[in-house]
């Protein structure tokens, strides 16, 4: 008998694992009851309300089980590639490779909210002179000092020049403490003069032509040094099938994105949701099990859609998210006070436009890079942000503010003037620390407020 | 003469006076800076461009924000020239790029230096900036006016720097952002140099608007030796190939510019091999650090400073929003100078 889709507790997970269980589900080997996640020391679940679903089930054990990941490919002889910053180029150019996984170390900034704080890693960031005035992805810094979350990579990448000063700072501080890094050159992207040759980039930003060919030539530099650290050759055949499998994945969350997004009742929660989209960036170290992953969603969503289940009340007040939450509970709080995720900007739309088949690789990857949303104005990124809104028939948007990244002290206000300006939304900014327990009533009233306002009444709980 | 303001070292002067336009050093407005000399803003100061006022808005940069109001406040210049070197001037042109009071110029400045492609990048951004002057009615140089000035303006940085020992460190500091606007300005007078323990002072920007910080340190005992800020002598172009000059100027200008130090390249390895020759050519008994709060480059920098440092540190940072900030800094400045006598 099928189970209607709604969002749970752990406590309750545990119930329902047993019954999954009973019911023949069966697990990849990373499966596994949610609450061993807890006692391994991601507490944070405890707080979250999840998915029901075996798909989500299996999202989340993926999720969790990264680190095991990078240890086991560690022991089998493959080589780790850390990857900072570009979010979705570098990685794609890694996993052609054989025998080479490569991931984001700074995905460690989630590691004080999924563990509540019970790292240490802020601590030990504090102890090396990165406070909290830096972004919580000074996380990254204590994790490689302890070296106890996710083993030190071979070789680590960073693109710098028009990204957030934080990430380029604690890198830098990584090389001081004896990590060998690959720094390479994302220019800011400025808009093409007149008459200048121009190039239109995934997702619609435009670039001239000049800038896409130098960072080609920067990615041509860090192919020469993952062949010679690799010891493979990286052809363009090789990237050529590396992309479309990068490909297959952005495709999936394409669709996954439509199904989630518009369809009401909401079928899958911003949560899940949010963890889905992730993936896209370096496939949680599995790229062919995260299209695993995604499919089996993919086939839930559309169950649940074509059933008419959702996992919260119709006509929720659609909300357009911007930024990504360093507390994973806040995704939550807004579907408890009326509102649901009905589009998102978390930083890495060009990790999910398509990679383009029809242009030499690099040439395609560089396209790509130039159009991620922080490399450039934030008026382009507002741009993107409204024409999104408007698609997915937002009623209001929260713009996300993450404490003390670079980025956020001003964008907010460019993306707040263009969202009322153009489509005459309510706006709010919120920020999001690590833990928001603290902050929860005041979090909880402003988003109640924007609910109510956008709704015209109050909140539906 | 139509003016261009700008305010990194980034950006050459001679590019601009060879455009036919008059430098402008940016200065910034008197609140907000130096651990707040002045008090809080006034009811009746104007809206940034369309926007809320920015200053005091967590997470922003104090000097980004005293840069947005003074671009955004009644400009006699003709033009404005920003750049990249740190994300939060970058999105303060961005944001000013939305509502402009004039036309701004964002120049590119890569972060990595070691490759012939982004000395390039650097290059081809100057060009760019030229035909953004043109544009504004300046006209493109001939290579031998473009070789004079620079010329010019090589020896009135020789000039200053000769008579540094002379100057005391706020004169000094006032000659440095001179020489950033006028190759014939005068030199300071000569001053009292001043008396007491050699330091170092090391980090962002020390607007003129907070200069006092130059007699806290003198009162104090100390002396400075090395003004490395960003608007030091650290940053002064590491001496144009003048015999280059006849021949390529543009590009002897652009290596000149783009070996400049700064905390913002990756690597930095440059920042300390100046700091490391500076230090010890001059005598220096103790490196005081000052960096803007949300100045995560500076920021990061100073734990490293620590450990790499042959003389004792002084961290100070800069907020904008508290009141008891200069007392504290000065306090701070003291007990530094106090510990090493």
């Amino acid at each position: 008998m099928s189970v209607p889709a709604r969002r749970i507790t752990l406590d309750e997970w545990d119930q329902r694992y047993a019954e999954l269980l009973a019911a023949g589900l069966t697990e990849p080997w990373y499966g596994g009851p949610l609450r061993r996640h807890v006692e391994a020391g991601d507490r944070r679940l405890q707080k979250l309300h999840l998915d029901n679903s075996a798909a989500a089930l299996r999202l989340w054990n993926f999720l969790l089980t990264e680190e095991q990941r990078l240890r086991q490919a560690r022991e089998q002889g493959w080589r780790i590639l850390g990857t900072l910053k570009d979010l979705g180029t570098i990685p794609v150019m890694a996993y052609a490779l054989e025998r080479v996984v490569a991931f984001y170390p700074d995905g460690a900034w989630w590691l004080p909210c999924m563990m509540e704080n019970q790292t240490g890693l802020l601590e030990l960031a504090d102890q090396e002179g990165v406070d909290e005035s830096f972004c919580p992805v000074r996380a990254m810094l204590g994790a490689f000092v302890c070296q106890t979350h996710f083993p030190i990579p071979d070789l680590l990448t960073c693109s710098v020049g028009a990204t957030c000063d934080d990430v380029s700072a604690i890198a830098q501080r990584l090389v001081r403490l004896g990590h060998p890094m690959l720094w390479w050159e994302i220019p800011h992207r400025r808009h093409p003069e007149a008459g200048e040759e121009a190039i239109r980039l995934p997702g619609g930003f435009r670039a001239p032509a000049c800038q896409v060919a130098f960072v080609r030539g920067e990615l041509e530099r860090i192919r020469t040094a993952l062949e010679e650290w690799a010891g493979q050759r990286l052809s363009d055949d090789r990237l050529r099938a590396g992309i479309r499998r990068a490909n297959q994945v952005r495709a999936q969350l394409r669709e996954l994105r439509r199904l989630g997004y518009t369809a009401d009742p909401c079928p899958l929660p911003a949560l899940e949701m949010l963890v889905a989209e992730m993936l896209a960036l370096h496939f949680c170290s599995d790229q062919a099990e995260a299209r695993g992953v995604l499919e089996e969603l993919l086939v839930e969503v559309r169950r649940r859609v074509a059933a008419g289940q959702g996992v919260l009340p119709a006509q929720s007040v659609r909300v357009y998210w911007v930024n990504p939450v360093a507390d994973l509970r806040v995704m939550n709080l807004l579907e408890e006070v009326g509102g649901r995720v009905c589009g998102s900007e978390y930083l890495f739309c060009h990790a999910l436009d398509p990679i383009p088949e029809d242009a030499a690789p690099l040439e395609a990857l560089a396209r790509c890079a130039l159009a991620d949303p922080l490399v450039g104005s934030p008026a382009d990124r507002a741009a993107r942000i409204c024409r999104e809104a408007h698609e997915s028939a937002a009623q209001a948007v929260v713009v996300s503010r993450i404490p003390g990244a670079s980025h956020c002290g001003l964008e907010g206000l460019v993306i707040a003037d263009a969202v009322r300006t153009r489509l005459d939304l309510p706006v709010v900014e919120i920020e999001v620390p690590p833990i928001t327990d603290a902050l929860e009533p005041s979090l909880r009233t402003r988003l109640e407020a924007l609910v109510e306002t956008a709704g015209g009444g109050p909140g539906v709980g | 003469m139509n003016t261009v303001a700008y305010c990194n070292p980034f950006v050459p002067v001679e590019w601009l006076g060879a455009h036919g336009f008059q430098p402008r050093w940016l200065r910034l407005p008197r609140r907000g800076l130096a651990g707040s000399l002045a008090g809080p803003p006034s009811a009746e100061e104007p809206t940034v461009g369309g926007y809320r006022h920015v200053e005091g808005r967590r997470g922003v940069c104090p000097l980004a924000a005293a840069s947005v109001a003074a671009i955004s406040s009644a400009s006699v210049d003709s033009a404005v020239v920003l750049t990249t070197c740190c994300d939060q001037m970058r999105y303060a042109a961005s944001l000013l790029e939305q509502r402009p009071r004039v036309p701004l110029f964002t120049l590119n400045v890569p972060s990595t230096w070691q490759t012939p492609a982004a000395r390039g990048l650097y290059l081809a951004e100057l060009q760019r900036l030229s035909r953004f002057l043109v544009s504004l009615g300046g006209r493109p140089p001939a290579d031998d006016e473009l070789a004079s000035v620079i010329g010019r303006f090589e020896r009135a940085r020789a000039a200053l720097l000769a008579a540094r020992s002379g100057l005391s460190a706020r004169d000094f500091a006032a000659g440095l952002l001179a020489v950033r606007e006028n190759a014939d300005c005068a030199l300071p007078r000569q001053s009292e140099p001043d008396a007491g323990l050699p330091l170092a002072l090391v980090g962002g920007p020390v607007p003129e608007s907070d200069d006092a910080l130059f007699d806290w340190i003198q009162h104090a005992g100390g002396r400075i030796v090395l003004d490395a800020t960003e608007w030091g002598e650290r940053t002064l172009p590491q001496g144009v190939d003048v015999s280059r000059t006849q021949r390529e100027p543009l590009a002897a200008l652009a290596d000149a510019y783009f070996a400049i130090p700064d905390v913002f390249r990756r690597p930095n390895t440059a920042l300390y091999e100046y700091l490391g020759r500076e230090l010890a050519a001059r005598k220096v008994h103790g490196l005081v650090v000052r960096r803007f709060l949300w100045c995560d480059l500076w920021h990061a920098e100073v734990a490293e400073l620590k450990a790499w440092s042959p003389v004792p540190v002084l961290d100070l940072d800069a907020a904008d929003s508290e009141a008891s900030s200069a007392g504290r800094t000065r306090g701070r400045i003291e007990a530094f100078l106090e510990m090493l006598r």
